[in-house]
Order: structure tokens, then C-alpha cells, then sequence
């Protein structure tokens, strides 16, 4: 029983620490994950995949897979083109003409790309079966570098003509002026930001049921946004919505990845079709997550100019954009307008344009990751602040306290349109520095630097943008039939006058039973240990909206917005009940916890009834119910809508996101002058996520977010070779981060209250790509004497090396240019 | 991920007979390492099924061949392509003969300069691939030392 001690914030349990309701059974073994679910007559697919990253299929030869006793069938890409329609694309113009299949047909576009599968009777049989199926290829020259994508010499989807998925210009303020009236103009020829993923614990795992007597399709999986793959599935399977069923159970970690699991829902339900309406599982091997699940998007920086004035504040910035989302859109293009929700950065400049422009390349298609196309940007910016800084002479610190959009300019509106709601960067940047001793770090520094040693001290600062307005889609393609935000949540007494709270939300470690747990016993005044909350997406129990999911960083807003609501509304139909039974007024009504369990007590007379007997009156003794409480239900629905309008697609204007973290980090690393390899000294993450509703769950989730972003930082990429093979496709050679790389975090946190959202509560948990930043600007400290720029996001051993030589060569002389007028 | 492989070796053989040994399947497959079996299609196709073996990574591989390039006795250029354990090889490969002759013109011996390079995809570059470079340039030592040995 969670102790009435916890409450905390002013006498409530939200912004209570309360231990995870979710805690007992994850950490015991004994939560149920996609894998865990048997049926009967259960089969098992596993995929033949494409080892070219770019071929024409010559033939596929199933026959030896069929002939084994225990498969049950083969699928390949053409009969699966024969009954469906190619996947929707968000991208407009040609891009509508490319024919997405959830398996190659015609050709292989990456390496790892489904060819043909097989389904047999049990996993192991299947993995044999898949080794026998021939295909033969003609191999085709790949496009493996983005930029040379564009030149279209090897077009990957013949029928759209091109690589090019979508090229926009962002413009905003008067970008000539500032530069003619700059004091400095920086240039900035090149940077880039490497291609990483994410490595949950649980790999992707579909369960697909096309059962023939009912025409209807029936999930069990762990995809992380149910309501977008639906919307998928339904046009290509040409499936009414209202046939496919999706359900998920507890899932081990996304980070966006598993959003993109909808080509492989396809397969595993048509393979059911064929197998006579047998459930098919498919559970992903790590190496195939690797090779072919979801890539975050790789992007190039080319061409920046910087204008700034006497004081070093960024007056302007110019810069060309490209972005490479691997061999299929899908999710894409939109991670080209959701840069744009942190348009500016945590910084104050009002002039710029941004040309951006994606291509399709041979490799994994891409898919929203940790900061979904956020990070790149930001991280862009924090190079210009850094580089800037360094060119002009002004420390690091200074030089953002100079462009930081300021505390008392919030709610601040971005040249774009985007209302920032909250924030204080200076305040975080205090924090920060006092606790990993700024000070005393430069002293050493200093002395380190005299003994000739490479140290840095960098700081990243990161915005961690919620709750999105889905009209930005329309920025890419005005068609697009998305706008607003919203979710879902139904609160109920059940029979037995239990709290039940159900939501349409996918958690995968965020804690989301507590915190709903938390925002009800508020509104109820009772303990969130008599609270239930159902989690995990079922299709069936009508708590969803069509934006439905975990993903972006809203469940504190959207998802208890909608809690919150459906607790309201049910507390109003409590109040009417109750006023009724013990005959007063509502407002001589109080919410407690008595002898026989929660109650509504009369002030006025002490009586009371409990919520056993208010259910008992509502479900099973309702002939007592008077004329005026016959629509009382004590089961409650409340959609919470975002207040979002659609954006002005030309001018490309509106607000994108309700809700704006802020993360800032500094960390001190070391340069090994003999190995090369970066060492973390110390590190230091501040977060500002407005209200906590559970602090604890939001530290947990800011080391989580940390050591991830370390791990892209300096361990994690995903190296390709010049014909497309992906050489990191083992956690060997990936090396993700563990326990063993993780420094001591020293965790600080203030509290800049969202004016945006009921409890000032903001998204959180994507802020991990503030170490990406906070390394590259400390790395930057530690060689900037050697001559050597930060300019790619990921940095190990072997590529400072090659910098260092680089420079020596004479190849980064042109880099960077500083032009003092 | 591209593996380049070239070499020179003398046999005292002429060009003609060299030639003859090298474009004939049936006389030099034999010499493969892990060589399993020959199929030959007709006069410029062949397939050869090897052993393969690298890591974890086993099983036989069946590599098509064609005789892509023929100009006797001078010049010969295969084609391959082959599968094998979730990975793909592409190979070209080919040599140049020319006649070492003594001070009066009579051929003594025949120089054999030859050069390739294959190309390997999937699942063989992405798990193996820091392993293939060296691990195949013994096998083509062993069937250049095979070679010359047949042909001496």
C-alpha cells in the first residue's frame, strides 16, 4: 500500500515519487510481452531476405522450402502485390506513384529487405525452410551516400523518376539584411549526422490472425502507435478499419522504432490467410532489427553561413538540408516539417532559411527514433552556437547565455510559428554548471591542457518538443488528412465499484499505470493502489483516437489530459449519484476513503455511500434510479482534443507541439592522445519537463535517454560499405552502450510550468539527444587547439584519428571560415 | 565489400596449353579449395558448388560461372555469381598469358598474370566481413600453388 507520507506537492499524489505500479511484475519476470502469447495452431514465419542492397529479382524458388515436411507455406512479394494495394505515401507528386510492398516484388531496395517467407510449425523449421528458398538477383548499382542519391544515377523507385522525396524552403525573417549587416559571417562547408537506431530489449514481434470465418484480422503485437498502422494496414489490405484488431500487452522498449512494424503486420496476416486462418507469429531476430527494422534518418549540413553581430548573437543562419530516409518513405517525409517544431533551437534568432530536401538511398528504410528529427537539428544548431563560439573567441557558456531565447520572453513564438510554451535555459545553465563545478573543471582543464592533455568541458542544450500538431503533415503534403492531437482514456466504477482506468496508450517502460493512477486518486481523493489501470492498446476497448499510441513525448499531456477528463467526467456522475442516495446537495459532497473503502460522505449528516454501492445502483439495481440520472453510467469516455489549428502550408507558419522540454547537459571527456578514444570525466544532465507528475519516472527516464545518447554519441552507428552491406549488424559490432559505459550521471532538475496543459505538466523522455551535442561540443573543446572541428555527430577512437590526420593533411583547412567585416 | 586479389606466376608450359588448362572447368575445378562438384552447361557455363565455411557461417555454396571473355592464348575473363548462408558473391576474374621467351625467340615458359575481384553481400560482408579479406586470400594461394603444380 503506497503510503499517504508519498503525497508530496502540496498535499496531491501527483508530483508524489511514488514506485512503479508496474514495478512487482516487470522486475519479476513476470509481465506478458508480444512473445509470451501461445494460441493454438500457432505457426511461425521467418523472413528470406534480400543480401543486395539494390538487385532485380530474377526469380524466387520456393519449392525445397515447400517440400519439407512441417512448412505449412511459402509467401513472396509477388502474391502479395497480387491482393493488396501498395502502402499509402504521406509524401505527395511522384512519390504517390512509388509501390511500397511489405516485401520486395520487383526488386531489392536494401540489404535485408524481405524477399519471400515461409511459414512452418515451428520456429526452428522455418529458420531451415527460409535457407532453402533460391532467389537469383541481378545486381543493380546501389546509392548508398544521400548526396549522390540526388544525382540520380541509380533511381531506386523507377515509377516516381527520381531519388528526391521531398525538397521544401523554410524562410523567415530578412536573411540578406542580417548578413549584409553582420559584424562576422561564419561558414560552415559540411557537417553531418550519422545514422544510428534504437535497441530495445524486445525485439519487433507480430502475431497475425486472418480468421476466414469472420473476414477479420486479429493482432497481438507490440507496434508503438497501433492507430497510424491501422490506417496503414486497412487501405493496403483493403480491410475496413473495423476488421482489424490490434492488441498489445507490456512491450520491452521503442524508441520509436517499432511504429514501423506495419510492413510486417501485413505478412504475418496475409501468410495467415494462406495458411488457412492459422495465427502466424513472427518474432525479429536482433540481427534483423539491426539490418532492416528502423534507422533514425542520417543528415548532411551543407554550405551554412552565420551571421552574427559584434556581440556574437546569431542574427541569421543559412543553410542546405539533406536528409536520407533509406530505401522507402513510409513514415517519411515527415520528419522534413518535424525538424521544424524546433525550428530555432533554444535560441533567439529570428532570420534564417533552411533548403531541405530527402532522398531515398539503398539502405534501411528509416523511421522516427529517439528525438525523431529533432535531434538532427538541434544538434546542428549546438555546432553552429559551438563553432561560432570558437571563432569568435567567446567561451561556450557565454556565447549561449548571448543567444538563449530568455526567461521572460515565454511563452515565446518561434519565426516559424511555434509557441514555445515554457523554460528558463540560463537558469538550467547555472544549475548545471554549479553541479559539475565549472569552475574548479576549467582550473583542471588548464592544468591538464599544460601537461598536454586533451580535455574538453562542452554543454548541449536540447528541446524535447510533445504532443504534436499532425496538421504540420499538411506542410508536406496539403492533402493530408491529419491535423490536431488527440487521446483517448475511459474511467469507470466497474459492478464491484472498483476504479478502473483504461487508455489507449502503448507504454513501453514509461510508467504510464502510475502516473494515470496518480492524476485519478487526485481527482477521486484515494490511494493509487484502489486505482486499476488497463494499459496497452486494444482495439476492442474503444479508449483509442486514430492518434493513438506512445510516441513523441505526450503521454504526460495528451494521454492524462484524457484521464483527467474521464475522471472529471466521472466524478460529475459520481456527485449526481451520490447527491441523489443521501439526499443533499452536490456540493455538500466530499471524495474519501472510509471504513468500507473509497466513499462520497454528506458533510451536512456524516452519511455516506461507497463506490460498491453506487455501482450496485448503476449496473445491477438500477430499478431505483430516479428519471433525471437514467444517463448516469459510471463509465466514462472523455477524448481530450489538442487546441491546435492547421498551419499555413505555404508559409510554411503555425504551431507544431503544445509542449517544450528542455534538457541541459555538460559533460567533460577526455581524448586518449595515444588510443584516440573519448572518456567521459564527468556529466551532468538537467531536465525541465515543467511538472513531474512521478520525479521519479521522469530521472529514470532522463538517465535512460543519457546513456542512449552517449551510446550514439560514441559507440553506436550504422556503418554501411560502398555497395550497401551493413557492417554493424551484430550487437558486436554495433556495440550499443551497457551498464559497463555508462558514467556516473549527477542528475539536476528545475520546474518551468507548461501554461499549455491542465496539470503544467510537459512531454518528456526524448531527450536523449543531448549528449550527441554535449560530447561533439566537448570533443570540440578538447581538439579545437589541434586544429581539428567537430563536424559529424558520432566520434570514436578511429574517427577523431582520421580528424587529427585530416587536418594534418591540409583537408579540413576549408571547413570552417570566419569573415570579420 | 570488394576483395581485390592479382598475382603473376610462371609455368613452363606454352601460352596455348596454359590457355587450354585454364578455360576448361573440367581440368581446374578440381583444384578449388573445397571443392564439391562440377556442372558443366556447356562450352562457356559452368556451376561449382564449394564448401564454405567462415565462423558460424556454413554450408555450400553453388557459384554460376560464365566464360565471359575467351581470346586464346592470350586473355580470359569468368564471370561469377553465387549464394551462399544469407550472402551474395559476385566475382570477376580473369588472366593475361604471355609467352617468356629466350634470346633466339623459343618459348620457355609461359607468364601467367592474373587478377579479380569479388564482391560479397548480405549477411556473409555484415557478419564476417573483417575475416573474408584474409581468409580468401589463403584460398586463392592454395589454388594458385594448385594450379602451378598441375601445370608443371
Amino acid at each position: 500500500m503506497v503510503e499517504e507520507k508519498e503525497k508530496k506537492n502540496g498535499g496531491r499524489w501527483v508530483g508524489a515519487s511514488l514506485p512503479r505500479k508496474e514495478e512487482d511484475r516487470l522486475l519479476r519476470g513476470r509481465g506478458k510481452f508480444a512473445d509470451d502469447i501461445k494460441l493454438r495452431e500457432m505457426t511461425y514465419l521467418r523472413f528470406v531476405r534480400s543480401s543486395y542492397a539494390h538487385a532485380r529479382i530474377i526469380s524466387v524458388d520456393t519449392s525445397a522450402a515447400e517440400a519439407l515436411p512441417g512448412v505449412v507455406c511459402t509467401i513472396t512479394g509477388k502474391e502479395i502485390a497480387a491482393q493488396t494495394h501498395p502502402f499509402i505515401e504521406i509524401a505527395p507528386d511522384h512519390i504517390q506513384k512509388v509501390r511500397d510492398y511489405p516485401m520486395a516484388v520487383e526488386k531489392v531496395r536494401y540489404q535485408g529487405e524481405p524477399v519471400a517467407a515461409v511459414v512452418a510449425e515451428s520456429a526452428s523449421l522455418a529458420d531451415d525452410a527460409a535457407e532453402l528458398v533460391q532467389v537469383e538477383y541481378e545486381p543493380l548499382e546501389p546509392a548508398i551516400n544521400a548526396e549522390e542519391a540526388l544525382l540520380d544515377k541509380s533511381i531506386l523507385h523507377e515509377e516516381a523518376g527520381t531519388n528526391r522525396v521531398w525538397s521544401g524552403t523554410w524562410e523567415f525573417g530578412d536573411v540578406e539584411k542580417a548578413f549584409r549587416d553582420a559584424a562576422y559571417v561564419v561558414t560552415i562547408d559540411h557537417m553531418h549526422f550519422h545514422r544510428f537506431s534504437s535497441t530495445p530489449l524486445e525485439n519487433n514481434v507480430v502475431i497475425g490472425q486472418w480468421e476466414p470465418k469472420e473476414d477479420r484480422i486479429h493482432y497481438w503485437c507490440n507496434n508503438s502507435f497501433p492507430s497510424f498502422a491501422i490506417q496503414f494496414l486497412a487501405a493496403h489490405l483493403a480491410v475496413h478499419f473495423d476488421r482489424i484488431r490490434v492488441q498489445t500487452a507490456d512491450i520491452g522498449g521503442s524508441f520509436g522504432i517499432k511504429i514501423t512494424s506495419y510492413p510486417q503486420m501485413s505478412v504475418c496476416a496475409l501468410a495467415s490467410k494462406k495458411a488457412g486462418g492459422r495465427p502466424v507469429k513472427w518474432v525479429e531476430t536482433r540481427s534483423e532489427h539491426m539490418v532492416s527494422s528502423a534507422h533514425g534518418n542520417e543528415r548532411t549540413f551543407r554550405d551554412t553561413r552565420v551571421a552574427l553581430d559584434k556581440n556574437g548573437v546569431i542574427t541569421a543562419i543559412a543553410s542546405r538540408h539533406i536528409d536520407d530516409c533509406g530505401a522507402y518513405p513510409r513514415y517519411e517525409p515527415l520528419g522534413c516539417v518535424i525538424y521544424s517544431q524546433v525550428f530555432c533551437g533554444t535560441y533567439r534568432f529570428k532570420n534564417a532559411r533552411i533548403e531541405f530536401t530527402q532522398t531515398v538511398t539503398n539502405k534501411c528504410p528509416v523511421g522516427p527514433n529517439r528525438g525523431y528529427s529533432r535531434m538532427q537539428h538541434l544538434w546542428f544548431l549546438e555546432r553552429v552556437v559551438d563553432i561560432c563560439a570558437y571563432e569568435i573567441g567567446i567561451p561556450a557558456d557565454e556565447m549561449r547565455l548571448r543567444n538563449y531565447i530568455r526567461p521572460e520572453e515565454f511563452p515565446y513564438t518561434t519565426p516559424n510559428g511555434c509557441v514555445y510554451d515554457s523554460g528558463n535555459y540560463p537558469k538550467m545553465l547555472e544549475v548545471a554548471k554549479k553541479l559539475i563545478g565549472w569552475d574548479d573543471w576549467k582550473k583542471k582543464q588548464a592544468e591538464a591542457r599544460q601537461q598536454g592533455r586533451w580535455i574538453g568541458i562542452g554543454i548541449g542544450t536540447t528541446l524535447d518538443s510533445g504532443t504534436n500538431n499532425f496538421g504540420q503533415s499538411q506542410i508536406i503534403n496539403p492533402y493530408a488528412p491529419f491535423s490536431g492531437n488527440s487521446q483517448g482514456a475511459n474511467c469507470k466504477l466497474d459492478v464491484y465499484g472498483e476504479v478502473v482506468v483504461a487508455v489507449g496508450s502503448c507504454p513501453q517502460g514509461q510508467g504510464h499505470e502510475t502516473v494515470s493512477a496518480q492524476v485519478v486518486a487526485d481527482v477521486l481523493n484515494i490511494s493509487p493502489d484502489l486505482i486499476t489501470v488497463r494499459t496497452g492498446f486494444d482495439t476492442e476497448r474503444n479508449v483509442h483516437t486514430g492518434f493513438s499510441g506512445t510516441y513523441a513525448s505526450q503521454f504526460a499531456v495528451s494521454g492524462l489530459s484524457a484521464v483527467h477528463g474521464a475522471a472529471q467526467k466521472l466524478k460529475a456522475e459520481m456527485k449526481r449519484l451520490a447527491a441523489f442516495v443521501l439526499q443533499t446537495t452536490q456540493d455538500d459532497l466530499e471524495f474519501g476513503v472510509g471504513e468500507q473503502g473509497p466513499e462520497i460522505k454528506a458533510r451536512s449528516t456524516g452519511k455516506s455511500i461507497n463506490y460498491w454501492s453506487l455501482a450496485n445502483i448503476v449496473n445491477v439495481n438500477s430499478a431505483v434510479l430516479s428519471e433525471e440520472l437514467q444517463d448516469v453510467t459510471l463509465n466514462c469516455r472523455y477524448i481530450w482534443r489538442a487546441p491546435f489549428k492547421v498551419p499555413d502550408r505555404e508559409k510554411k507558419y503555425g504551431n507544431l507541439t503544445l509542449t517544450y522540454s528542455s534538457q541541459l547537459h555538460i559533460a567533460v571527456v577526455e581524448v586518449d592522445r595515444d588510443t584516440f578514444i573519448p572518456r567521459i570525466l564527468d556529466y551532468v544532465a538537467v531536465d525541465d519537463c515543467g511538472v513531474a507528475i512521478n520525479p521519479a519516472i521522469v530521472e529514470g527516464q532522463v538517465y535512460g535517454a543519457t546513456a542512449h545518447g552517449i551510446g550514439a554519441a560514441l559507440m553506436e552507428t550504422c556503418a554501411y560499405d560502398a555497395v550497401g552491406n551493413m557492417l554493424t549488424s551484430t550487437f558486436s559490432d554495433y556495440t550499443p552502450i551497457t551498464a559497463m559505459n555508462i558514467p556516473k550521471i549527477k542528475y539536476g532538475y528545475i520546474s518551468t510550468p507548461s501554461p499549455h496543459t491542465y496539470s503544467g505538466a510537459k512531454g518528456m523522455g526524448e531527450g536523449g539527444a543531448a549528449p550527441i551535442h554535449t560530447i561533439s561540443a566537448a570533443l570540440q573543446d578538447a581538439l579545437f587547439a589541434e586544429g581539428v572541428f567537430i563536424n559529424d555527430s558520432f566520434n570514436n577512437g578511429d574517427s577523431i584519428f582520421r580528424s587529427l590526420q585530416q587536418r594534418e593533411g591540409g583537408q579540413l583547412s576549408n571547413l570552417v571560415r570566419m569573415e570579420k567585416r | 565489400m570488394a576483395i581485390k586479389f592479382s598475382g603473376v606466376f610462371e609455368v613452363k608450359k606454352q601460352p596455348e596449353e596454359v590457355y587450354d588448362f585454364l578455360t576448361d572447368p573440367n581440368r581446374f575445378a578440381s583444384l578449388l579449395p573445397d571443392f564439391q562438384n562440377l556442372t558443366v552447361q556447356d562450352a562457356t557455363h559452368f556451376t561449382l558448388k564449394v564448401n564454405v565455411g567462415i565462423s558460424y557461417i556454413k554450408g555450400s555454396a553453388d557459384v554460376k560461372m560464365e566464360l565471359a571473355e575467351a581470346e586464346r592464348p592470350g586473355h580470359a575473363q569468368y564471370k561469377g555469381q553465387g549464394a551462399v548462408g544469407g550472402g551474395s558473391v559476385t566475382l570477376v576474374a580473369g588472366f593475361d598469358l604471355a609467352p617468356v621467351v629466350d634470346a633466339t625467340g623459343a618459348v620457355l615458359a609461359t607468364k601467367v598474370n592474373w587478377q579479380g575481384e569479388a564482391q560479397i553481400f548480405g549477411r556473409l560482408a555484415s557478419v564476417a566481413g573483417g575475416m573474408l579479406e584474409p581468409i580468401a586470400k589463403k584460398q586463392i594461394q592454395k589454388l594458385i600453388d594448385g594450379l602451378q603444380a598441375a601445370l608443371t
